[in-house]
């Protein structure tokens, strides 16, 4: 029987159908990361299309999935995400990582100026260009930002790590998410720092994208020097048992 | 426990009594629990004034002696007439317990089959009065009708659910516990016993049993050729596997987690072989159904105003924001809020495209009308209210499968997140004071 087997397989799923396992609770200690929603609560899945699939095109595993999410509670659908078609996870991180204060309102303005400003800059350019130049002009600003953020990101990183007393820089790879948010922390921190007096962000940041888009610019700069040091301490690399 | 009051032997015609009333310091486990859990033999509750209750004796074997329980009584009797307000009519007879400590209450209590027994009869017998009080028919008189009975005579301002009056069925109360497993010769009944897990293991060599017997007619389907290998129409995602705490529950013994996957394995295997209905209700004893979530929902049918154009009402909540939202079925797209449009209300984008979001889910856009109002909170919590609220208007409007997307996508959830309280000795909810060194 297909479906119990691939039960067993994951691993004694009658925990996963519609049972509650109370967290470990111990006399005298309080829970302190906790959430209003229960440990049973799943995060939604917006995405419009993943409906729309009709039924005879799934395989095995899609079909026992939905069939388990009819047995599970879901969460409600935070205040940012739609199934809009405009909107982009990786703008939405940035604009939250540009936020201070939670003022999302002047966050989110200013990653919509910035993106208006690089899509600006690229058709100046565009006009300004001759006709086989402008073939390899990308003017799509979500592209550039894309692009430009994955040149930004390093592959390895520096980890402290206490060996005999003092800390060694050891070179570490680097988790996915742990690029993203490199990338994206350096392109903020550049902008916000190296800005001059009167300029503004949006004007900043949409140069910086520019120059990461062509691998160019002072925060491609951190990146490589990011791997230089980690090529310098190839020696302490065997300090990491992970 | 001194100046503990033991009343008369119960009389057969007594169980008939409109109001019998028990009189002072009684203490033993009632049907009808003022305790939540069921209490040690020698603590001391004060007694239901209540014509249901029927506390009655309990027996500790070898620790009454009736000379003593009789001088007791006598004196307890006299005192009971002068002073009590309450009118004695059937006093019980309880043993004379001295004063020691509560040393019993570190041990497991045990309770025996026929104390047990007595309690589920005192149950039924309490239900009967119950109902009587209550004015309903004693033979139809259900467990939910007792709660109900319950908390209407013992209405409780606690918070904790469990601490309130119960009255339930004793196997519930009391935990299931294993009778004496050998005889009075120190002989074990059971062949397994000296495995330590009694019941596990002879479960299991049922199960195996089965199994066996399975596959032996499975050979001899495919011996005569008339094996076919249809697979099982069990409903795959409607029911699951007990869980570990469960089957030792259903034991009355402890198993590891070995053993529990053993278990799980073998009966998984036997489910895959071709079974009949013996074995298909050995397996159904060891499932429980899973709850779809969507059938918890109950769909509003639509409404139709004068012009007999089709509405539905919704209403919704996020954080102090309460919304109520009337959706349209014919119109064009317009949201009008507190009588404003939903432009000038909510000017920033993230809000509109919060109301948005369920119409373009369902591919719906432009082709509802909705008037809203709203109330409390803030802008982000009122646009959520009114997403809230619009989600469950369309329900109305829409087939069951696309109310089962719009409940897997978060839109007919209540966000129950709220502002946490600040804490006392913190400045904030989290954020504690500036830690300074001296």
């Amino acid at each position: 029987m297909a479906a119990p087997t691939l039960k067993v397989s994951r691993g004694w799923s009658g925990l996963a159908l519609g049972v509650r396992i109370a967290v470990l609770r111990l006399p005298g200690l309080t829970q302190v990361r906790w959430s209003r929603y229960g440990p049973e609560y799943q995060d939604p899945q917006i995405d419009k299309e993943y409906y729309r699939k009709p039924l005879a095109q799934l395989t095995e595993e899609e079909t026992y999935e939905r069939e388990l999410r009819k047995t599970q509670v879901i969460k409600a659908a935070p205040a940012t995400k739609t199934s809009s078609v405009f909107e982009d996870p990786v703008i939405s991180k940035f604009t939250n990582m540009m936020m201070k204060g939670g003022n999302k309102i002047l966050a989110r303005s200013l990653m919509t100026q910035t993106l208006e400003a690089v899509k600006r800059k690229q058709f100046e350019k565009y006009h300004a260009a001759s006709a086989e130049e402008q073939a390899t002009i990308e003017r799509n600003p979500y592209t550039i930002f894309h692009q430009a953020l994955k040149n930004c990101e390093p592959v390895i990183g520096l980890v402290p790590i206490l060996k005999g007393g003092h800390f060694y820089q050891v070179p570490v790879p680097l988790a996915e998410r742990r690029r993203r948010f490199l990338a994206m922390k350096w392109m903020i921190t550049e902008c916000r720092e190296k800005k001059p007096r009167r300029m503004l962000m949006p004007e900043k940041l949409s140069q910086e994208l520019l120059e990461a888009f062509c691998n160019r610019g002072p925060v491609i700069k951190r990146k490589h020097d990011m791997h230089k040091m980690a090529e310098a301490n190839r020696a302490l690399a065997h300090y990491r048992w992970w | 426990m001194a100046g503990h009051a033991p009343c008369s032997a119960p009389l057969p015609g007594s169980l008939a009594d409109p109001a019998p009333i028990c009189a002072g310091a009684v203490c033993r486990p009632c049907p009808i629990a003022l305790r939540p859990a069921p209490p040690a033999p020698n603590m001391a509750a004060p007694s239901v004034s209540c014509g249901a209750a029927v506390p009655y004796r309990l027996f500790l074997a070898g620790r009454v002696s009736f000379a003593r329980e009789q001088g007791l009584w006598k004196a307890a009797a006299s005192g009971l007439q002068t002073g009590t307000r309450c009118q004695i009519l059937r006093l019980k007879h309880s043993p004379a317990v001295t004063t020691k400590k509560n040393v019993a209450a570190l041990r497991r209590e045990s309770y025996t089959v026929d104390f047990i027994k007595k309690q589920i009869e005192e149950f039924n017998i309490g239900k009967r009065h119950l109902a009587n009080m209550m004015g309903e028919d004693p033979e139809t008189f259900t467990q939910e009708d007792v709660d109900r009975a319950i908390t209407y005579l013992f209405p409780s301002g606690l918070f904790e659910k469990r601490a309130r009056p119960i009255m339930k069925h004793p196997e519930e109360i009391f935990p299931k516990q294993r009778a004496v497993q050998w005889g009075e010769d120190g002989r074990p009944f059971h062949f397994l016993f000296y495995t330590g897990k009694q019941s596990y293991y002879s479960l299991m060599h049922e199960a195996y049993g089965k199994v066996l017997h399975a596959e032996e007619r499975q050979d001899q389907l495919r011996a005569k050729g008339l094996f076919s290998e249809k697979s099982k129409s069990k409903d795959p995602i409607g029911s699951r596997w007990l869980i570990k705490e469960e089957l030792e529950e259903m034991l009355v013994e402890k198993l590891s987690d070995q053993d529990y996957a053993q278990f799980i394995r073998l009966l998984e295997r036997l489910s895959a072989l071709p079974c009949d209905a013996a074995e298909e209700e050995f397996v159904g004893r060891f499932r429980r159904t899973v709850t779809v979530q969507s059938k918890k929902h109950l769909i509003e049918p639509l409404q139709y105003d004068e012009q007999g154009m089709a509405f539905s009402t919704g209403q919704g909540k996020r954080k102090t924001a309460n919304a109520e939202a009337v959706v349209y079925g014919h119109g064009s797209g317009k949201i009008e809020i507190n009588g404003v449009d939903y432009l000038l209300y909510f000017p920033v984008t993230q809000d509109r495209e919060q109301l948005m979001f369920p119409f373009h889910f369902l591919d719906r856009l432009g082709k509802h009308d909705v008037t809203c109002t709203v109330s409390g909170g803030g802008r982000s919590s009122q646009a959520g209210a009114i997403r809230l609220a619009m989600s469950r208007a369309l329900c109305s409007f829409i087939t069951e499968d696309e109310v089962e997307w719009m409940r897997q996508a978060g839109l007919l959830t209540t966000d129950p997140r709220v502002r946490e309280r600040k804490k006392p000795g913190q400045e904030g909810a989290r954020r504690k004071f500036t830690w300074k060194k001296r």
